[in-house]
């Protein structure tokens, strides 16, 4: 009996339509194109780039009751586009 | 016509260079006069798989720097007289070289060759901006397998995003195994297809033949090897890039690996 189990194959589930599913679910609506209306020039930022910090400041030190020195905006590029991140310090 | 691609793919190791080296000794043994660029800048490779890397002399660094001319850089390939090597520096970073820079070196580049092939690094930070900033289009290449298919899928949105046009983005399929996808084990190239939504240029076959074509730094489509079955797929997707109608089914008359090996593993493979 051993030896006949040598040889006998064991039957499994195919893996492609588990990968199938994995990937549809991962792939699906991630990737959207951008409309260029929403896309706004990098030159359009660095002309208002002082505006911006003040009313971001202003903005979130009113929301929170916290100092305006308290809070930091940093502009950062990542993959080509420039991202405004806000850090509030809470205490 | 497109002749500026960028040859990217988001997850390392998926053949992203041996791809750049194999279809660009594929359009020089069709007549073409091809640039091949190693925009992998710090782990460059291919000078290695095109068996040149003791005779580059400048780096792309050199041109950046304005040491040498872009043309004055190149290596000319030993057997192909018509296929040359921008090589990457070994010492530098990826932030040593700016879009800008290579914007400037394919523009000087552009007007003497029929393709440029821009090998860029795995990533989509600052070495794949580079290599992506005086590309025309883009060759996604992945493997079938889900974290290759999802980074290749990001990077096309990112190709998008930056304004390549949808039509200039086609996918290679790398490595891939039709036995397995027989056994229904992979995905097949209608799956990989239908979910990253860009035209396929070509399936290459996983084969043995291109490591060892690589251990020898000589491409597979290289003179000699003409009528090898991964060469005649490389001839096919370098037919396709200039235009031509051909099959993708022609891709898959290589079946992998067949012979007493396979037909024993096959019995009694235990899984």
């Amino acid at each position: 009996m051993m030896f006949f189990g040598l040889f006998r194959r064991k039957k499994r589930a195919h893996s492609r339509k588990e990968a199938k599913d994995r990937l549809d679910s991962i792939v699906t609506g991630r990737r959207r194109s951008v409309p260029v209306q929403e896309v706004i020039p990098a030159e359009l930022l660095k002309s208002s780039e002082t505006d911006v910090v003040t009313q971001i400041k202003g903005y979130v030190a009113q929301r929170f009751k916290v100092k305006e020195e308290n809070v930091k905006v940093q502009f950062e590029e990542h993959n080509g586009y420039v991202v405004i991140i806000t850090n509030v310090v809470f205490h | 016509m497109v002749k500026t691609y960028v040859v990217t793919s988001g997850k390392g190791g998926v053949g992203k260079t041996t791809i750049s080296a194999t279809l660009g000794a594929a359009l020089a043994a069709k007549g073409d006069k091809v640039c091949l660029i190693d925009a992998d800048i710090g782990l460059k490779n291919l000078d290695l798989i095109l068996g040149l890397e003791n005779r580059v002399v400048h780096t792309i660094l050199d041109v950046v720097n304005g040491k040498v001319t872009a043309l004055e850089s190149l290596v000319r390939h030993k057997q192909m007289k018509n296929l040359f090597l921008l090589a990457a520096s070994q010492i530098a970073t990826k932030e040593m070289l700016s879009p800008d820079d290579m914007r400037r070196i394919v523009a000087e580049l552009y007007p003497k060759f029929d393709f440029i092939i821009i090998d860029s690094p795995a990533g989509i930070e600052r070495g794949f901006r580079n290599a992506v900033a005086a590309a025309e289009g883009a060759l996604v290449v992945t493997t079938p397998e889900l974290p290759a298919i999802t980074d290749a899928d990001r990077v096309i949105g990112l190709l998008e995003n930056a304004g390549m046009a949808e039509d200039d983005i086609r996918l290679i399929i790398n490595r891939f195994k039709p036995n397995m996808v027989k056994r229904g084990d992979m995905l097949t190239k209608d799956d990989i297809q239908e979910n990253l939504a860009i035209e396929l240029l070509g399936i290459v076959p996983d084969s043995e033949d291109v490591i060892v074509a690589t251990n020898t730094g000589n491409p597979i489509t290289l003179n000699g090897n003409q009528e090898h079955a991964i060469a005649q797929v490389f001839s096919n997707i370098a037919l396709r890039l200039k235009g031509e109608m051909i099959s993708l089914e022609k891709d898959l008359v290589y079946g992998g690996p067949r012979g007493f090996r396979e037909f024993f593993r096959r019995i009694f493979g235990r899984n």
